[in-house]
This record gives structure tokens, C-alpha cells and sequence, in this order.
């Protein structure tokens, strides 16, 4: 995946320095990019951890570990993305942390209680998998059943009802809603509390491409401030445009985590240029490149983006043509991919 | 409990089961009968009178109305398994005991109008039939139509409770109640008939739900011979007194509730 900035030429005739033309991708326009938020510390103070799991284990039978010895570490106000493939121990961990499924061992404390004690429970909001509600009730009806059960005033259901843009429809019955209303009430009922801890599994699941851009827009909107929140998706766009730190699950165990520029590692040069063979070997005696390595007409460099000016110059110099000199990141689902193959 | 009584009081299902509930009650309890030869009737014309409004129409409620109860009593928890929204309503605040114990009562509190609008309907049908006899009314006692709806929830709470728990065990609608009939009609219906024959069963069916709630009926005034005659609900095996009636049966709701209750805190929610 290309990202960021792109050296492009106007023609296939070789570029000086002064004639190559900078080109924003529109995909990855610097006002969608997620800003780091001042408020957060991830420094890892006991204090901060919003979620901690030790050696949570989830068995079904002597077969089947869904969730094997997961140390898990969420801090208070981060977004944190929760990713695996279908049936890796996401949702079952969701819901370990939630107290609906009891841990065969290890365990966990969320916002410092035990999971499904009424005091951390009074602070969580959730979705977990599909939304689900009384489908002959109206959804205001089921905001208020839930609004009762967890001691919230009932002005809250028209606020959150509001700001999930349900209200026009808050009068229909559960039944009657799309599967994109059934989901943003899923998620008005997450926020009845207005918890501090948000945990949003797979909130995307079923919408279609507008209504996932709607809901990864929402998402972003729910990260700000001093909430948590732990998303859980196997959809990688989603969880890298909006994370601040991804864990990825495999077999029920955790097997990377960082942030998604960790994960995603550091970014390298991708050149095009003629005669390749000559261009790779002076791209490599230059200064900062660590490896350089030819593919399919493709010069790949190991070298700090921000060294593309010096070597496109130093290969014109040289008399090499240089077609493409662009910046390559590894996106996040190839290591994704990688990580779970 | 607010909440809870709006999720019973908006599904269909509790207005259906309590508008059939009463119009077969009346139907079975006065009109079929009457109509067809009231004086062939084990009780005469007169147990269709207000002076038996008690007896006639508490016999209705051990079996037939068990199993409405029944049916509710598997809707109010199985429904939650098959909607999913058992897991919704888990993540709120309180504790799942407390959970279980709103809808509990509130289920308990939905019986309350099945008894009353059957006693109603009762009352009304009974002056009907005493108009069209030309025969006195003489209601029968506050104190014992008290204690005649009382004891008419008291058994409906009995089998809403076998219905909740069969609906917890179950996580469904559908083989919760299809167990439920098939334990009142088979094995209790069978072995209280051959409880006469075989001694050793006549301990063990004075335990039985139905044996007990025809046991609070027959000290009401319902007319045993019409308990041993009323089709398919109709019971024959031994009666035991009525307070030890009553004990047992709130034994059983205790019991059962409680037990729905154990097994809903301990197992997961998937």
C-alpha cells in the first residue's frame, strides 16, 4: 500500500529535483490522519490501566482453548484496537471482561473491579457482536428498559438517541430498523452510561460501505477525550485509521501489540528508474540506506523517507532516469496478515 | 421493575395468552356447560351460580391455566435467550441476581390480571346464568374470593416458575413449553392415574403440581367430581389438605425460581 506522499513524474522521461511535483493522495489527506491526543499518557502507571488481564484462559472442553494465558494491557484513554481473524478469542475475550463468560483461569480487572460487578459495570458501555434488543419494542422503549436497569436518568436516552442521529426514528419498532439502525442503537445504548470505558466488538459488521464510513466516523468521534476504547474488528482499515494501540489475537493468544506505526514498522523508498542494476548499486553506497533490494523493476530501499530528495538528485546526477521514487509503507493488514497467516 | 413490567406489557404475546385465557376460562368453566345440559353436570345447574364462582372457577386454574402460566413463564426468559438480550441486559449495572429477581416479579405481577379479568369474566357469566334461571344471587364471601385468587395466582406462579426454569435450561420457547405440557400431561397426568394401583406412587404424586393445586381448588369448594371430569386437565389421583396444598406449591415457586436463578449467575452468556 502507497501512503503519504507520492514523487510522481509528468512522463516517463527522467525528473530533476526541480521537476518533480509533489501529489497529496487524497486517501490518506492529512485532516483524516488520526492525531496523537495531548490529554494521553502512555506511560504505563498500574493507575492507567483501564483493562488487565493475566493469564486469561477460556476452554471449552478439553478440545477447543479459545483464549489461551491473554495478558492484556489497555490504558485509560486510548483507543485500543483488538484484532483476529474470525474465531481467534476476540468476542470471547470481550466478554470475559464483560462477566458473561467466566474465565476457566487467569483473570482480569476491569477499571479496577472484578468483570460483571455492578461497579465496573456502571462505568462500561458495550456492544458486543450484534446489537440485540426487544424487537416489539420501540427504540426509545429499549433504551429506557436499559436506561432503568443501569440507574440512568432518562433524559440520557433522548441525548444519546440524538447523537447517534436515531431520533427520527426512536418511535419504530426494533424490528422494523436497518441493519445500520440496528447497529447505532447497539451503540446508543453503549453510551447510555456515559461510560469510561467503551467496548465496541466488530461495530461495523453487516454495514454497508456507507454505513461503515458513517460508523468508522462515529468511532473516531467516541475516541476523543479521556474515554477508552477497545475496538474489536478483523477489518483492518477501520481499526488502524481510529487506533491508538492494536493487539492482534491469534488462537486465542496475543501475538503482537504496539502501536499501529510500531506494527506497521518504518516506512522505505520504492524507486523506479533505468538502468536499474546501476541505480541499485549507488542507491546502496549512499549514506542512511540500510538494504536495497530489486523486485519485479522495483528498486525497494531501506532508508528514511525523508532522504528521497538527496537520492533522486544523487541518480539524475548520475545520468539514471528516474521514472517513480515514492514512499512505501507496510500496511497494517499485511502484518496482519503476516502475523495470523 | 418499571422496565420489566414494559417489556410484558408491550408484547403481544402477554395480551393474546391472557385474552384467550379468559375466554376459554368462561367457556370451559360456564358457557360449553351450560349449554349443553346444566343439570346433567356434576354440580347441578347451581355451581354455575355467583354463590360458586369460587369453586367452579378455581378448578380451571391447576392445569388449563398452568399451562398458560407456563407459557409465559418460558417466554419471559426463553424469549430473552433467542433475542439475545440477556447479554444487553447483563452489561448494565446491576448484578444478574438482581436481574433475574425484577423479572421475576415482574412476571408475578402479570398473573395478577389473568385472575382478576377470569374472575370478572366468572362473575359476569355466573349473574348471566342466574338471570336466565330466574335464580337468587348470592355472591359468595369477600374473604373467599380472596383467598380463591390468591390461590388461583399461587398456582399460575407455580407453573410460570416450571416455565421460566424450563426456558432458562431450554435457552428457547419451543421445547421449554413442549416439556412443560409433556410434564404435566404424561408424567404427573399418568402416574397420579396409577397412583391407586400402585402404592408406592402415592407419595410421590402428592408432591405433583397438579395434585396440589387441585388439592387448593377441592378446599375452595370446586367440586372434586368435576376435577376427576374436566378432559384433558382432568385429575383423579389423590388430594392432600389444602394448606399442605399451599406449602407445597410455594415450595415448589420458591424452589424453582431459585433455581432458574442459580443456573442463569453461573452460566456464560454466549
Amino acid at each position: 500500500m502507497r501512503v503519504g506522499l507520492r514523487l510522481t513524474p509528468a512522463s516517463v522521461a527522467p525528473l530533476g529535483p526541480a521537476e518533480t511535483r509533489l501529489r497529496a493522495d487524497p486517501e490518506y489527506a492529512p485532516g483524516r490522519m488520526r492525531k496523537p491526543r495531548s490529554s494521553r499518557s502512555f506511560g504505563a502507571v498500574a493507575s492507567d490501566l483501564v483493562i488487565e488481564t493475566s493469564g486469561l484462559t477460556k476452554r471449552y472442553g478439553d478440545a477447543l482453548v479459545a483464549v489461551d494465558t491473554l495478558d492484556l494491557r489497555v490504558r485509560r484513554g486510548e483507543v485500543y484496537g483488538f484484532l483476529g481473524p474470525n474465531g481467534a478469542g476476540k468476542t470471547t475475550t470481550l466478554r470475559m471482561l464483560l462477566g458473561l463468560v467466566r474465565p476457566t483461569s487467569g483473570g482480569a480487572t476491569v477499571l479496577g473491579a472484578a468483570p460483571g460487578s455492578p461497579e465496573g459495570l456502571a462505568r462500561i458501555g458495550a456492544l458486543v457482536e450484534a446489537p440485540a434488543f426487544y424487537p416489539y419494542l420501540s427504540g426509545r422503549d429499549n433504551l429506557r428498559v436499559l436506561a432503568s436497569h443501569a440507574r440512568v436518568a432518562e433524559e440520557r436516552v433522548d441525548a444519546v438517541l440524538e447523537e447517534v442521529r436515531l431520533s427520527d426514528r426512536a418511535g419504530d419498532r426494533f424490528a422494523t430498523y436497518s441493519l445500520g439502525m440496528k447497529q447505532r442503537l447497539g451503540v446508543a445504548a453503549a453510551l447510555l452510561k456515559d461510560p469510561e470505558l467503551l467496548i465496541l466488538d466488530e461495530p461495523t459488521n453487516g454495514l454497508d460501505p456507507a454505513g461503515m464510513a458513517e460508523m468508522r466516523e462515529f468511532m473516531r468521534s467516541l475516541g476523543e477525550g479521556d474515554r477508552t476504547l477497545v475496538l474489536s474488528s478483523h477489518l483492518m482499515g477501520e481499526v488502524e485509521e481510529v487506533s491508538d494501540r492494536v493487539g492482534v489475537i491469534r488462537d486465542g493468544a496475543l501475538i503482537a501489540e504496539g502501536t499501529v506505526a510500531e506494527l506497521r514498522g518504518r516506512a522505505g523508498l520504492r524507486l523506479r528508474a533505468e538502468p536499474i542494476a546501476e541505480a541499485a548499486r549507488l542507491v546502496a553506497t549512499l549514506p542512511g540506506v540500510d538494504a536495497v533490494t530489486t523486485a519485479a523493476g522495483l528498486i525497494e530501499v531501506d532508508v528514511d523517507t525523508s532522504r528521497a530528495p538527496s537520492i533522486n538528485r544523487t541518480l539524475v546526477e548520475a545520468g539514471i532516469a528516474v521514472a517513480e521514487l515514492y514512499p512505501e509503507q507496510t500496511s497494517l493488514e499485511d502484518v496482519f496478515l503476516e502475523l495470523t497467516a | 421493575m418499571t422496565a420489566e413490567l414494559l417489556i410484558l406489557r408491550k408484547r403481544a404475546a402477554t395480551w393474546v395468552l391472557l385474552g384467550i385465557w379468559t375466554l376459554l376460562g368462561v367457556f370451559f368453566a360456564y358457557v360449553v356447560p351450560y349449554a349443553l345440559d346444566p343439570e346433567d353436570q356434576t354440580g347441578g345447574v347451581e355451581q354455575f351460580f355467583p354463590e360458586s364462582l369460587a369453586g367452579t372457577l378455581i378448578s380451571g386454574f391447576p392445569f388449563f391455566g398452568g399451562v398458560f402460566a407456563l407459557m409465559l413463564g418460558v417466554f419471559a426468559f426463553g424469549s430473552e435467550y433467542g433475542w439475545g438480550t440477556l447479554k444487553t441486559l447483563f452489561t448494565q449495572r446491576p448484578s444478574r441476581w438482581r436481574v433475574v429477581a425484577t423479572k421475576l416479579a415482574a412476571l408475578g405481577i402479570v398473573l395478577v390480571p389473568f385472575v382478576l379479568t377470569l374472575f370478572a369474566a366468572g362473575a359476569v357469566s355466573s349473574y348471566v346464568i342466574a338471570q336466565i334461571e330466574h335464580a337468587p344471587v348470592h355472591w359468595p364471601s369477600a374473604w373467599l374470593i380472596v383467598r380463591a385468587m390468591g390461590a388461583g395466582w399461587l398456582i399460575l406462579a407455580v407453573w410460570a416458575a416450571l416455565g421460566v426454569l424450563l426456558g432458562v435450561l431450554t435457552r428457547g420457547t419451543s421445547l421449554a413449553i413442549g416439556v412443560g405440557i409433556l410434564y404435566g400431561l404424561v408424567i404427573e397426568g399418568l402416574l397420579s392415574a396409577f397412583a391407586d394401583s400402585v402404592s408406592l406412587l402415592q407419595p410421590l404424586t402428592e408432591v405433583f403440581l397438579r395434585a396440589n393445586g387441585y388439592s387448593i381448588a377441592a378446599a375452595l369448594g370446586a367440586s372434586v367430581d368435576s376435577i376427576e371430569s374436566s378432559g384433558p386437565g382432568s385429575y383423579s389421583g389423590p388430594l392432600v389438605g389444602g394448606l399442605q396444598g399451599v406449602a407445597v406449591l410455594v415450595v415448589f415457586t420458591a424452589a424453582l425460581a431459585a433455581l432458574a436463578g442459580l443456573v442463569l449467575n453461573r452460566r456464560d452468556v454466549t
